[in-house]
């Protein structure tokens, strides 16, 4: 511990140059040196390891260079500054060293310190010198020494401090300059956000939007032309884009003055003429009464003097008080009974009277009275307060026919008559008809002919699934869902049936979708509907009665071909029909062999089901017949089931499945002598005569002994053909033979 | 489909004829396109429809998809038989055959390539062509049908070179021996015959009515379907579906199925086989029946598997028959799904 180790690497870092003078020993030597109790404690803790290195470090051998780096790369650096911070603060209470280092040249305390160092490498060497000799007068030689090098010890002491003064003021001053900088820096900063923020608001301002960029400014060649000069100015504002805009929104704004002048001056010139128009109205609706009356009152000359047009006119004056729709359908059915069907026969029936006192005269639009009146009517009825009968009522009400209705006689050739009753539901705003057919003479009516022209199915599906049965209005629904009325269908027999051609020949048309549209009835719809209309419901009749006759001997088992048709069939048939009889629509679904037409979607509740029976021997021919309303246009269409050697239908005989196609799908060359209304009967004679080929070519069994049951009669070409050995079910008429279609 | 018209109540002439139509039709023949996509499928009205089974297999597959792209009017009388060589379908039915291009098929207003009609003898009433078959080694088409005839034309020329006369009633159907060139043909007369294509003579007969094992007459003689792997012989119609070893002429077995049988085919080590009812039957050679699997058909007349390598994604199995619709088998397990004109 007695050697300071650190002492020389701080000298060496400041002297620069080197020079020994004796004039340093005076000084160094007053120099005070602390002694080792006045050490800081952490000093006596220092490693030992430390001072052994810098042992090595102060070998005299050792060059200066070489030492330095070692030094400051030892650990014993810290330790270092350390001491010299606690030496300051206990020199500072006795004498200022600080002051000293500002005085000392930090040069010649280098030189000093080389002398010091080389002076001690002297001594060294000649106490290692003297004590090798080993003489008598050694010993005071080397204590002389001892105490030299003593001294010198002190010197680089001092000159140790000294170094770590120099180097904390470096330091101090190093960091007050740095203090500076950073504040001239955090100034530049801040000056440099404010020229940013400046930038910024300079930019805000330039890229600001007026609102008048957004008017639709009058061109500036129009402005200058336009406008008057104490507005555009043109000396001022022609160099001055600002004015010049300024004067351009002046004008913009005294236009839109003026134009807003002119448009109270053109609303109030509206309202003038529209004055005018009420005035004349009114006068003209009170002129409308007073030709009334003068016509009323020319009516008796018009009498008295028979005129041409007197019944026709009373017609019409019945007519007047038809409701709309019911109106529309007398005008349109009188206008096509003129121009192009003498034999059709219009009109009115019901009492005037009644429908007088639910109508004001029909000088006010009819449309609009019919409606409110009947609206009027429903709600009185509603305030009635008898509770029990309160429903039942409102439903008369609802059904509540007009009393007028139009009677339309449609004779056919054959003198048979259609008549159909038309009728009008007021608050329903529906039409219904109700249908009767008279015939010249009487006719027996067989039993499966029931339904044939009953008035409840003969109109059925004149058009394609206009059954009838459902209201066609879609506002009616919900007038139902108020009284309890679950569909229209219960009431369709009292009624009649509201089809939809009723309706367009009313001119009523009802949209699909829309429930509370209005509807309105147009002349020219019904137009369009009478004349097919017409004609579909002559064909209609015709192919009901032509049905009719046939089921008369259907009934009997006579297949009744007509002489026309007779080329269709080979002279002689063999099999018969033995039954003709009506089935219900249930039966038929659960018939086992009629799947395909239901699945099909062929067998709905609309059309009429039958069933026959074709006998040959011991086989037995079931049909099931779909008759479709639309007969004969739409075939019947026949289901078959033989039951001869096991059952056979078209799942398992493919020749049965041909014999189907053969009525249902080649249906057109049966249908005989236009309109076709013979098809059905020709249809059963064909299944007739196919049954027999089914059975003549049936291949006979070589095993089972006996004659064949049917011996072939008929002439084929081949029996069969194609990969489903279909039988030769073509007949060829004059050769009289059978081949395969 | 059947849903559909269901609730379609109302219907008008031309939808209840096309309904009826549609009831009545009978899918008599099958032919895939060369490319393996394509389906081409000929009625009893002398239409062929077109579907495109890729379309119907592909996993956004609609109900459109299931409907033909094209249906056309072919023939006058039914298409009972069409195969496919590597460009043309070839169509044949009312006693004549026509080719199409397959590449111009899907166009609308598609007319034929082609149309030829073997030199027949009767005139009263054209027989119809029952079976086509390619023979593509000798780039023959051999027809054979109505007049109990095979006929024999140069697809190159056009040309009928030679007709094959033995058969004392109609010809059904036909199949090829490979290894040796032979011809079989099965007829309405209940005879199988064996013809040798390079001496254009017959070389065998088998009467299959005439052995007890398979006869069954109250069915008829009949031979409706038949097919070969050149050792074996399959065959049914009247007499029972019956295995043959041809060499010998023996049945070796008789399959227990008494519906009679419209089409035969080799599959793998099974046979396939349909007719009168509603299942696709499939058999092990053994006579054992491995597995009966369900139609949409109340019959069947035509089976038709899908190999093309050039569509492994289409490979299925089809079969038509007695309605408009063609079951679409994508394994032998179940039916997938139908087709429908």
């Amino acid at each position: 511990m007695v050697l300071k180790p650190q002492s020389p690497d701080a000298g060496s870092r400041t002297l620069s140059g080197t020079r020994p003078g004796a004039v340093w020993y005076s000084t160094l030597l007053t120099t005070r040196v602390p002694s080792e109790a006045q050490l800081p404690d952490h000093l006596h803790s220092l490693p030992q390891c430390n001072a052994s290195c810098f042992n090595v470090h102060y070998h005299p051998g050792e060059s200066s260079k070489k030492r330095k780096p070692k030094v400051i790369r030892s650990d014993g650096a810290p330790a270092e500054g350390k001491r010299t911070r606690s030496d300051t603060e206990q020199e500072g209470k006795y004498y200022s060293e600080e002051a000293e280092v500002d005085l000392r040249d930090p040069g010649r305390d280098y030189e000093l310190y080389k002398y010091t160092c080389q002076e001690l490498q002297r001594l060294m060497a000649e106490i290692q010198d003297l004590k090798s000799r080993g003489g008598k007068d050694a010993a005071v030689e080397i204590e002389d020494r001892r105490i030299q090098s003593c001294v010198h010890f002190m010197t680089l002491k001092k000159l140790n401090r000294l170094a770590h003064i120099r180097l904390k003021k470096g330091r101090d001053q190093t960091h007050e300059a740095k203090q500076k900088v950073d504040a001239y820096h955090l100034q530049l900063q801040n000056l440099l956000y404010e020229v940013m923020h400046l930038q910024k608001e300079i930019t805000k301002c330039l890229e600001f939007k007026s609102k008048h960029e957004e008017i639709d400014l009058v061109s500036l060649e129009e402005f200058y032309k336009e406008a008057p000069p104490d507005i555009s100015k043109a000396e001022v504002t022609m160099g001055d884009p600002h004015q010049q805009t300024l004067a351009r929104l002046d004008w913009e704004l005294e236009q839109r003055k003026r134009l807003a002048e002119k448009y109270r001056e053109c609303l109030s010139n509206k309202e003038k003429i529209l004055k005018e128009i009420e005035v004349k109205k009114e006068y003209l609706s009170s002129l409308q009464p007073r030709l009334n009356s003068i016509m009323q009152a020319s009516l008796p000359v018009q009498e008295y003097l028979f005129m041409p047009f007197d019944q026709a006119h009373k017609q019409y004056e019945t007519a007047r008080h038809l409701p709309p729709p019911l109106y529309v359908l007398f005008v349109q059915a009188t206008a096509y009974g003129q121009a192009c069907d003498k034999m059709l026969s219009v009109a009115i029936e019901g009492s005037v009277d009644e429908a007088k006192a639910l109508f004001k005269p029909p000088e006010d639009s009819q449309d609009d009275e019919s409606d409110s009146d009947a609206e009027e009517e429903q709600t009185t009825k509603r305030r009635r307060p008898t509770l029990g009968v309160q429903l039942d009522d409102k439903r008369k009400e609802m059904l509540k026919r007009h009393p007028l209705s139009v009677l339309l006689d449609l004779k056919c050739k054959d003198d048979s008559v259609l008549h159909l009753t038309f009728y009008y539901l007021m608050n329903l705003n529906i039409m219904t008809v109700k249908a009767r057919v008279t015939t010249a003479t009487e006719l027996i009516t067989p039993i499966s002919a029931g339904d044939l022209l009953s008035p409840d199915s003969v109109l059925s599906c004149l058009y394609p699934g206009d059954h009838g049965k459902k209201t066609p209005n879609p506002a009616n629904q919900y007038q139902f869902d108020k009284v309890g009325i679950l569909t229209l269908r219960d009431y369709v027999l009292d009624l009649g049936h509201p089809y939809l051609w009723v309706q367009k020949l009313g001119g009523l048309h009802f949209p699909k979708e829309q429930p509370q549209h209005t509807v309105i009835t147009d002349h020219s719809l019904s137009a369009s509907h009478m004349e097919t209309t017409m004609k579909l419901l002559k064909t209609r009749v015709q192919s009901r009665l032509a049905l009719h006759k046939q089921f008369a001997s259907l009934e009997h088992g006579i297949v009744p071909v007509t002489s026309d048709c007779h080329y269709l069939f080979p002279a002689k048939v063999v099999s018969r029909l033995v039954k003709w009889v009506t089935i219900a629509h249930e039966d038929y679904t659960e018939l086992h062999f009629t799947k395909d037409i239901v699945e099909a979607g062929l067998a709905g509740d609309t059309n009429l089901y039958y069933m026959a029976l074709v006998e040959r021997g011991t086989a037995k021919l079931q049909a099931a017949v779909v008759l479709n309303p639309g007969y004969s246009s739409i075939p019947p269409i026949f289901q078959l089931c033989l039951n001869w050697k096991g059952e056979k239908t078209n799942n398992n005989d493919d020749n049965i499945r041909a014999m189907e196609s053969e009525v249902n799908v080649c249906y057109k060359e049966l249908c005989g002598p236009r309109p076709g209304h013979q098809l059905l009967t020709n249809q059963l004679q064909r299944l007739c005569v196919l049954l027999d080929v089914y059975l003549e070519t049936e291949s006979h069994d070589d095993s089972v002994e006996g004659p064949k049951e049917f011996p072939q009669e008929k002439m084929c070409l081949r029996l069969f053909r194609g990969p489903s050995r279909i039988k030769p079910f073509k007949y060829n008429h004059p050769q009289g033979f059978f081949s395969h279609r | 489909m059947e849903r559909a018209a269901q609730q379609a109540v109302p219907l008008g002439q031309m939808e209840v004829f096309q309904a009826l139509q549609r009831l009545h039709m009978t899918i008599f023949s099958q032919s895939v396109s060369p490319c393996g996509k394509f389906l081409a499928a000929g009625n009893n009205y002398g239409q062929i429809a077109i579907f495109s089974l890729s379309a119907a297999l592909s996993s956004e597959a609609k109900e459109e998809s299931k409907k033909p792209m094209v249906t056309f009017q072919a023939h006058d009388g039914p298409v009972y038989s069409m195969v496919s060589t590597d460009r043309h379908l070839l169509s044949a039915g009312d006693g004549e055959v026509k080719a199409w291009l397959w590449a111009e098929i899907l166009k609308k207003g598609c007319k034929e390539l082609w149309r030829r009609q073997p030199p027949y003898r009767t005139s009263l009433e054209v027989p119809e062509i029952n079976a086509l078959l390619l023979v593509l080694k000798e780039n023959l088409l051999i027809l054979a049908g109505g007049d109990c005839q095979l006929h024999a034309m140069d697809l190159e020329t056009g040309t009928f070179m030679w007709a094959l006369r033995g058969h004392t009633d109609y010809i059904h159907c036909l199949a090829l021996r490979e290894r040796s060139p032979e011809v079989l043909s099965g007829g309405e007369d209940g005879a199988v015959r064996l013809w040798d294509l390079r001496t254009a003579k017959e070389v065998q007969t088998i009467e299959v009515y005439k052995h007890e094992e398979c006869s069954r007459p109250h069915n008829g003689r009949w031979i409706g379907c038949l097919a070969t792997d050149s050792d074996w012989m399959v065959c049914g119609g009247g007499p029972a579906l019956t295995l043959w070893h041809l060499r010998s002429s023996t049945p070796t077995t008789v399959f227990p199925m008494r519906a009679p049988q419209k089409h035969v085919t080799f599959y793998q080590d099974l046979i396939l086989s349909a007719g009168q009812g509603r299942c696709v039957n499939q058999w092990q050679l053994s006579g054992e029946l491995k597995a009966q699997v369900p139609g949409s058909s109340p019959g069947l007349l035509s089976l038709s598997l899908n190999q093309q390598p050039a569509a492994p994604e289409c490979k299925v199995l089809t079969a038509a028959g007695n309605s408009c619709r063609v079951d679409v088998f994508t394994n032998l397990g179940y039916r997938a799904f139908s087709l429908s004109f």
